[in-house]
Parts: C-alpha cells; structure tokens; sequence
C-alpha cells in the first residue's frame, strides 16, 4: 500500500469528498492558491472553482457563523480555521451557534459542518501559536471532538466527519503533519467514538491523544526492552469518548497514564481519570497519572519549550515509577 | 453584624475598593446610570463618577480588551459581564491576552484584572442566559478562578480579587444574587485559594462550589437525620486548588462526591477528581462520584430545566448509595 | 447630527385590501404585545422583549417576502414571526414553553426556526446573528436560487464584532442579503449617543459600499418601499443593503427584573404621538378606504384572536422530561 504523510491525507480526503458531494465546499483565509495555512488546500481551487473553494477575510466570527447558516442551508462546509489559539476568536459562534443550532432546530435542519484546527506544538511556535484546547470543546454539548493522530486515521475520520451532521471541531496537530503511513487509496471511514488500541500490552494501559501517540508507542517500544508491556490506547475521537474500550483496557492492565499536549488542569486527562476512577475502580492497581503540558503558557526557545511541553521521558519516567 | 444579599455584599466590595484605591475602576455594559442588571453596581457612578464607572457600549472584546490595556499600566478594572454565556465573544481577549500577559512580559507588567461574570440556570432563562463556564478558566494557565457561594466570602474575595495582580475569573451565580446572609463590616479579605469548610462529616466528604454548596448543605442536613454525616467543602476558589483540603478530608472519610451545575463531561469535577484519586489513592474506599448537569444545553421551560439542574435532587441519593456501600476495596 | 435624508412614502401603488392587510398585521402585533408583556410581568414567563411601538417595520418587511426568503430575528421583535405567519397561539405557546409549541418547550420562541415559513432560527448573541443570516444569504448565491434574507438586529448590535465582520463578509461576496437595523435608540438601557462613535449607525454602511435607505421606521409604508427596493437588489444579484429605521419602544429591554431605564416621559410621549398603528388608521379613515365601525371590528376580531390563544395556552400542557435531552445530536 502507498504511504503518505498526515498533511497528504487530509488533501487527498477533502478532494475526495467534494468530488462525491457537490455540497461539500472549503471555506477559510488563503484556502484558494495559497493553499490555506496548513498548505493542506493547495491545488484545490484549480479543480473546483471559487464558488467551491471560498476565500475569507480576517473575519473568524463571521466566516464561522456564514458556515453554520450555510450549513443549516444544506452545505457541507469544510472551514479551516487555522490555529487553534484562533478558535478562541470564534468562541461564540463555535459554542453558542455552531454547537446548539441542532437543538434548536430539532431535527429540522442540521449543522453539517466541519471546522478543521491545527494545535498542539511545533518548535518556537511561541504562547499563542502552539495551545491545543480539545477540552474547552469537550465541555460543550452538540460539538463532537476529533483527534486523528496517523494518515491512515486521518482520512477515515476526516470522511466521516464531512458525512456527519453535527458540528465537529477537527483537530489536526501539528507535530503529526510529517508523519508517514499507509492509506489506502479508495474512501473509507473510520467511525466517530471509535478507539484504536495501537499496541497490546499487559502491564499499563498508556491513553494518549493526538501528536501525543507516537510518543507513546516509542515510549512503550523502550519499555518493552524493560520487560513491561504497554498497551497503547487512541481515543481518536474526544467526544463521543470510547469509554468500553478504555475502561476494558485499564480493567485489564491496572494501571492507567493518560498523556496530551494540552496543560493538565482542566484537560480532557481529566475527564478520563475521572471515568476510569468511576467504571475501573476495582481494577486499579495504582494511581492514574496524567500527563501533560506544564502550567505555563509556551515559550519560545526551544529549551525552554522542551521543559514545558510533555515528552517520551516523561512516559517513561511515569509508566516505570508505577510498576 | 448586619445581614445583607450577595448582591449588596458585592456593591459594598466595590465601593471599598474604590475608594481606598482610585485606581480601581468599574466597566460593563448598564453598569453606570442603570446600576448593572443584577444591582451590583448601583449607586456607584454617583459615588464615583462616570470616569471610574464606565458604561460600554455591546462590545465585550473591546471592554476586556481595554480592561487588560488599562491594568498594563496600573489600572485595577473590575468588569462585568452580566451572562457567562457571552464570553465567547471575548474568549481571545481573556485566554490570548489577559492570561498570558505577565508571561509575555517577562514579568515586567501584570494584568491585575477582576473579570465578574454572572452564570447558572433557574429562572428559565434558555440556552444562552443560564451556562456555567468556569471550566474553561480553569484550563487556562495565568487566570484564577473564584466562585463564591456565600455573601461574606462574595464581599472577601471580591476585595482580595481586586488586590490580586493576577486576572482572576469571579463567578457570580445569578440565583444568588438575592441570598440574604451575615457579611461582617468594613474591610476583609478571603483569601484567593483557600476552601472552606461549610459542615463537618466523618462519613464522606462532598466537594462542591457556587449553587452547589446550597444543594449539598440541604442534602447533607437531610442525610444526617439518616445518621450519615457529610463533610461539606465549599472550595470557594478553583483555581489555584486548595488540594490539601481536600486531601484531609477524603483521608479521613474515605468518600468523595463532587458536585457542580456545570455539564459533566470536562467539567470541573472531572479535574478534582483525578486530583484526590492521584493523590489520595489509598484512602479511597470507594469510587469517587461526580453528580453534574446532563451534557445537553439548558432548556428554556422550567420543567424541562429542572433536568438540567438534576444534580439538586440527585445529591442526596448519591450520598446515601456512597454509604451504602461497604467498600469497594480493590484487589491488589 | 444625523444628516441623512429619511424616506417616507405615500399610499401609492397598494390597494385598499393591501392597505387593511397591514393594518390588520400591524394591530394583530400590538394586541400581541400587549398581553405578551403583561403575562410576562404576572409571572407566567421568564422574560419578555417587548417591542411595543415597533410594528410597523415586520409588517413593512415581510409584507411582500415568498415562504423562500428567510427573516432572523434577535430576542425582540416577535412580530417579525406574526408576520411570516407563526399564529399567536403558537407564539404564545412558545413563550409559555409548552409542549405543544413550535420549541417544544426547548428554546426560547424568538430562536424559533420554521423552513416552511421562511423563519430562521437565531441565537441570542446580540450581533451574533448577522453571519447566521449571512451565511443563509451565502447558501442562497450558491444554490442561485432567487431567494433573499432580511437579517434584522437593533442599534445595540451595530457596536458587535460580528456586526462588522458579517456586513462586509457579505457585501465583499455581494450576497442577497438585507441588513435591517431596528434603531429603536437603546441597547439595554443604553442611549445611542453614549454608545455609538460617529453617531449613526447608517454612516457605517458607506464604509461597507453598501447602498443604504434611512427609513422612518414607524411608517409602515415607507418601510414597505425601502424593502421592495432592498429586496428587488439583491434578488436582481446587485448584493446587500443596509437599511436603518429609527422606531421606539414604549417598554424597558425586558421584563425580567428590568427597571425602567432612563429616558423623560417627553420622549416616550413624543414617540407615542407618532404610533405606527394609529397612523394607518388614521390614513385608512381620511382616505376613506376604511369606516371607523370596519376598524372597530377589526380591532374585536384581533383581541379576540389573542384572547382565545391565552386561553389555550393557559390550559396546555408543560413537555415531559425526555423532550429536554432529545437532538442535542442528530
């Protein structure tokens, strides 16, 4: 099978689908031959057109909420909002509209939209370039979270999500973009709410989101050297969060790490070490740990963003303090 | 000592610090002529003047956005935002700027800003006049997180707020504007990251904050008639986290119940949670139990509101089942 | 100063029928208005946005719209809703937060969304609505249907965020849009002088290239004609308009706990003199195209109509528990 990077997929899967679905159309800042922010729209607006391909201006509020009233109208937009510290500008629209118009209209008209993010970390990007805030979102009801972290997860839960009919906040990080992998070349979709246990294990079960997997996995290749075994579990999706698969998963190993870029107060750890304290409770052999960006905004000195943000020392030096 | 709403003990906080210090200032939208939608401000453009009261115009990023300007260089603004729920409008202010600042500034400037934001559900407001946020602040490094449930600790932590050099989110529960209690007179401070505890319990302890501890207190008096004693901490402040407290008290009781307004999923609870069960491990006899709003947004008719705010009449059940349950020991 | 010139239009090209129609609207709304604010105030409801004094610009706006072209409104201004053709006892219904209404109970009545209609459902945000109906007006180019939207919010809005971003977002794409801003010259309880830089909230079109029509608001012809005109645009593809109608309301921002917020009995008078309703009737009785008996009975007719809604409602049912977590998701 072909390999691609994460970035690749993400094009191949949006050209995908608006050559399914006329309804499917891209809106975002520099989305035409610019190629958007992420460079992830490049060549898009020269098989489609520029009633397809829509270009906005600086308006976040207002892009967003013309994608909802679009949406509402039968569209399928695909909004690249950029950074994720910039979904903050488009909070209202995103919670109290985006999120709440299914509500509202109560079957009557739905919103069919994605709204695609880039987070999460990548060297120097500074305090307001680099936060990723899946659990604001989390928090909100009518919004569903997305967090592929390899190609091949990327394009399945990207279809799927063009072909929901809820509000979907999309998070692609940043440090996944130049990962490679196999994808298949036909469409797919992998379901929303639907975990990938990426590696089995017995001894711990290490819950990762995110640009955060890949750390796990290496993590857990250099434990298993040590003679543990680690099971690594992919949410995938946030919200709806695969709650079997990672109480089944902890109920099994005992013991519980849960990393992701985000800082930990208030992050979505929290929400899991909560659900696993309440469904395996019995099971567990120790502590839940999380694991997570320091309590600080992100600097941007590369020495300095290596002490704040969570690495595979950090794993490692969890997973072996528990066992 | 007089008795008076939290509303009043809120107003008082303010005029004291307006006039020990003249660069305390107000600014919200109908705070001035019209003494703000909840009263909190009445009376103070009289006091103080339109300078130090300032009316706004429907522009929440502007408002904050100012705010945080005017606290660079010393200023100390208390804003009101009279609905949580229109925070989104003004997010970028208060996560990209307002909480980072200090930071960015590399500690040369500070932004010693008191955010009041009024929240809750009860009155059948709808879907966008009755949210709880706080969760949000939480999650964001550089902002404090106060939520007072009771007049005294309103006028405390209002006063303490205002001295803090650091943005603090000050939650204003709208139905307890009204509540009637004791306030000492004059000044006092409460400090900013100190819980309280509202009833003692050796059974199970229920950490709660806002509305909730109401809730908890009439569960807790209901459960002891039961003979089951509760220990109520009312957490006051957020962030930071008074974790000693609670750990104190789940290592005496054995029993945790967190309980908020706030929808469930990534809600506070979840965080105090993880707290007491990564520290407090061995001391748990039992699971920890979050008794939250459902995840979907507040209805508008009060029936159906009445589902949101199921946490009120669910507590006592949850109490009684914790109890009820001998331990659930683990295997290892 | 405002320096704009106001259009006002005579009778013109409508007849008689038309003429009572909208005088029919314009009298159903305020009979409406009136019980709506009164319940409010006995505690039936939560809250009501009164818009007492304000209906000349629904009738005037919806007058001539197809079920096609969509209306969002803000919190006030439910008459906008009376003119698409939501009855009263539905609206009612809905403030009551029954089982029964077109929310069942869910959301407040003035987001309520009816496609058949033309109604869109709206958020509470002020000025949060302009890119929802902006991006309806956006799906309507794409569709190249021949559809429009009227996107209405008041004076307040004009000081939003979203107000600016969702104007120029669509007049940058030239969308079949009409921009209607309700200047009833209070936010809250703010007055538009202290809020508003510049003074007038139509100068603000221009920055947009915006065509714009400032209307008196209270002459439900003159808001008949400005809209023909604005609709007939962007229908025509020649994109938004921004049309500004000075109006007043004769009650405080809401019922909730609101007291009244300052303004002299001489400006509640002066904006009474000039009653939207009063003046078709009285253009109705001079041009003899109406009989004070045809109006009288007219006015029993409407009364009565709102009399038999307040009694169903009074009597409906309240939604059972289930209806409250329902399509959070789809």
């Amino acid at each position: 099978m072909r390999e691609m990077t994460f970035k690749e997929a993400i094009t191949e899967t949006m050209i995908q689908e608006m050559r399914r679905d006329p309804k499917v159309i891209i809106m975002g800042e520099d989305v035409g031959d610019f190629g958007g922010l992420t460079g992830t729209t490049i060549g898009i607006i020269d098989e489609f057109d520029d009633q397809r391909v829509l270009e906005t201006p600086i308006s976040e509020c207002g892009f967003v909420g013309a994608a909802v009233g679009a949406a509402l109208a039968g569209y399928r937009p695909v909004l690249e909002l950029g950074l994720a510290d910039v979904s903050f500008v488009a909070m209202d629209q995103i919670v109290n509209t985006a999120a709440k118009m299914n509500y509202f209209n109560d079957g009557a008209a739905t919103v069919s939209l994605v709204i695609r993010v880039w987070s999460g970390f990548r060297r120097s990007g500074g305090p307001q370039q680099s936060q990723s805030n899946e659990a604001m979102f989390n928090h909100v009801p009518g919004l569903k979270v997305v967090m592929p972290s390899t190609p091949y997860d990327v394009k399945g839960l990207l279809t799927a999500s063009i072909r929901d009919n809820n509000p979907i906040i999309f998070f692609e990080p940043k440090a996944s973009y130049p990962r490679r992998g196999e994808v298949p070349e036909d469409e797919y979709v992998i379901p929303i709410g639907e975990a990938d246990v990426k590696r089995e294990g017995t001894d711990v079960t290490i819950i990762a989101l995110g640009a955060m997997v890949h750390l796990a996995l290496e993590a857990a290749e250099k434990l298993a050297r040590d003679g543990v075994s680690a099971e690594v579990v992919d949410p995938r999706t946030i919200r709806p969060l695969d709650v079997q698969t990672i109480v089944a998963s902890v109920r099994k190993t005992g013991r519980a790490v849960i990393t992701h870029e985000a800082n930990v107060i208030g992050g979505v750890g929290g929400e899991i070490a909560a659900i696993l304290a309440d469904q395996a409770f019995t099971s567990l052999k120790a502590p839940i740990k999380r694991i997570g960006g320091e309590e600080t905004p992100i600097p941007v000195s590369p020495s300095l963003e290596s002490a704040v943000v969570p690495g595979e020392d950090d794993i490692l030096d969890v997973v072996r303090a528990l066992i | 000592m007089p008795e008076m709403t939290m509303a009043q003990a809120l107003n008082e906080a303010h005029r004291i610090a307006m006039q020990e210090d003249s660069r305390v200032f107000a600014i919200g939208e109908d705070i001035g002529d019209y003494g703000g939608i909840y009263r909190v401000t009445d009376g103070l453009l009289d006091e103080f003047g339109k300078d130090r009261v300032r009316d706004t115009p429907i522009s929440e990023a502007a408002i904050v956005g100012s705010s945080v300007g005017a606290a660079l260089v010393g200023c100390r603004p208390i804003l009101e935002i009279g609905f949580v729920d229109f925070v989104g409008t003004c997010w970028d202010q208060i996560i990209n700027q307002a909480a980072k600042y200090r930071y960015l500034s590399g500690g040369k400037a500070s932004v010693p800003l008191v955010m009041r934001m009024a929240c809750g559900a009860g009155l059948g407001y709808g879907v966008h006049h009755s949210q709880s946020m706080e969760a949000w602040f939480t999650h964001t490094p550089g902002i404090k997180v106060v939520m007072p449930a009771f007049p005294d600790d309103a006028k405390g932590l209002l006063l303490a707020a205002v001295d803090d050099d650091d943005p603090v989110a000050f939650f204003e529960h709208k139905l307890l504007y009204t509540f009637k209690d004791t306030v000492p007179e004059g000044r006092y401070a409460v400090p900013i990251g100190k819980a309280n505890i509202r009833r003692e319990g050796r059974d199970l302890t229920i950490v709660c904050w806002s509305r909730a501890v109401h809730w908890a207190l009439v569960a807790a008096e209901k459960a002891a008639v039961d003979g089951i004693e509760c220990e109520v901490i009312d957490l006051r402040t957020l962030v930071p986290l008074d974790e000693g407290l609670i750990q104190n008290s789940v290592g005496r009781t054995n029993r945790l119940i967190v309980c908020h307004e706030a929808c469930r999923t990534s809600g506070f609870g979840a965080e105090i949670v993880s707290r007491v069960v990564e520290s407090s491990f061995d001391f748990l006899d039992a699971p920890p139990v979050r008794i939250t709003a459902p995840d979907i947004p507040v209805p508008n008719s009060l029936p159906l509101e009445k589902i949101y705010l199921g946490p009120e009449n669910e507590l006592l059940d949850a109490v009684r089942n914790l109890t009820a349950v001998h331990s659930h020991k683990r295997q290892h | 100063m405002r320096k704009t010139k106001k259009t006002t239009k005579t009778t013109g090209d409508l007849t008689a029928p038309q003429l009572k129609k909208m005088h029919r609207q314009m009298l159903l709304i305020r009979r409406f208005e009136e019980v709506a604010f009164e319940k409010a105030l006995a505690g039936n409801y939560a809250n009501y946005h009164g818009a007492m004094g304000q209906e000349a610009i629904p009738v005037g706006t919806c007058f001539d719209l197809t079920p096609e072209d969509g209306t969002m409104i803000t919190h006030r201004g439910l008459g906008v809703l009376i003119a698409r053709g939501i009855t009263v006892k539905d609206i009612f219904s809905g403030l009551y937060a029954r089982a029964e209404s077109p929310t069942r109970g869910r959301i407040p009545v003035y987001h309520m969304g009816e496609p058949k209609l033309g109604v869109l459902t709206g958020t509470s945000m002020v000025g949060s609505v302009i890119p929802l109906a902006t991006g309806k007006a956006l799906a309507n180019k794409l569709d190249k249907n021949n559809s429009v939207v009227i996107s209405f919010f008041g004076d307040g809005a004009a000081n939003r965020g979203d107000f600016h971003e969702g104007i120029n977002l669509a007049a940058v794409w030239g969308l079949p849009i009409v921009f209607f801003c309700e200047n009833n010259f209070y936010a809250k309880s703010m007055p538009l002088e202290k809020s508003t830089a510049g003074g007038s909230i139509i100068k603000r079109a221009d920055g947009y290239g915006l065509p714009s029509m400032l209307v008196d608001g209270n002459d439900v012809l003159a808001v008949y004609d400005a809209t023909k005109q604005a609709v007939a645009r962007a229908r025509e593809g020649g994109g938004p308009t921004f049309i500004e109608c000075e109006t007043y309301r004769w009650t405080p921002h809401s019922t909730a706990g609101d007291r009244e917020f300052a303004r002299t009995d001489e400006e509640l008078a002066r904006w009474k003199a000039k009653c939207p309703v009063r003046r078709m009737e009285a253009l109705l009785l001079e041009s003899g195209k109406a009989s004070q008996e045809e109006l009288k009975a007219l006015d029993d007719a409407v009364q009565a109509e709102v009399g038999e809604a307040i009694e169903w409602v009074e009597k409906a049912v309240d939604p059972t528990p289930e209806v409250a977590t329902e399509n959070v998701y789809v």
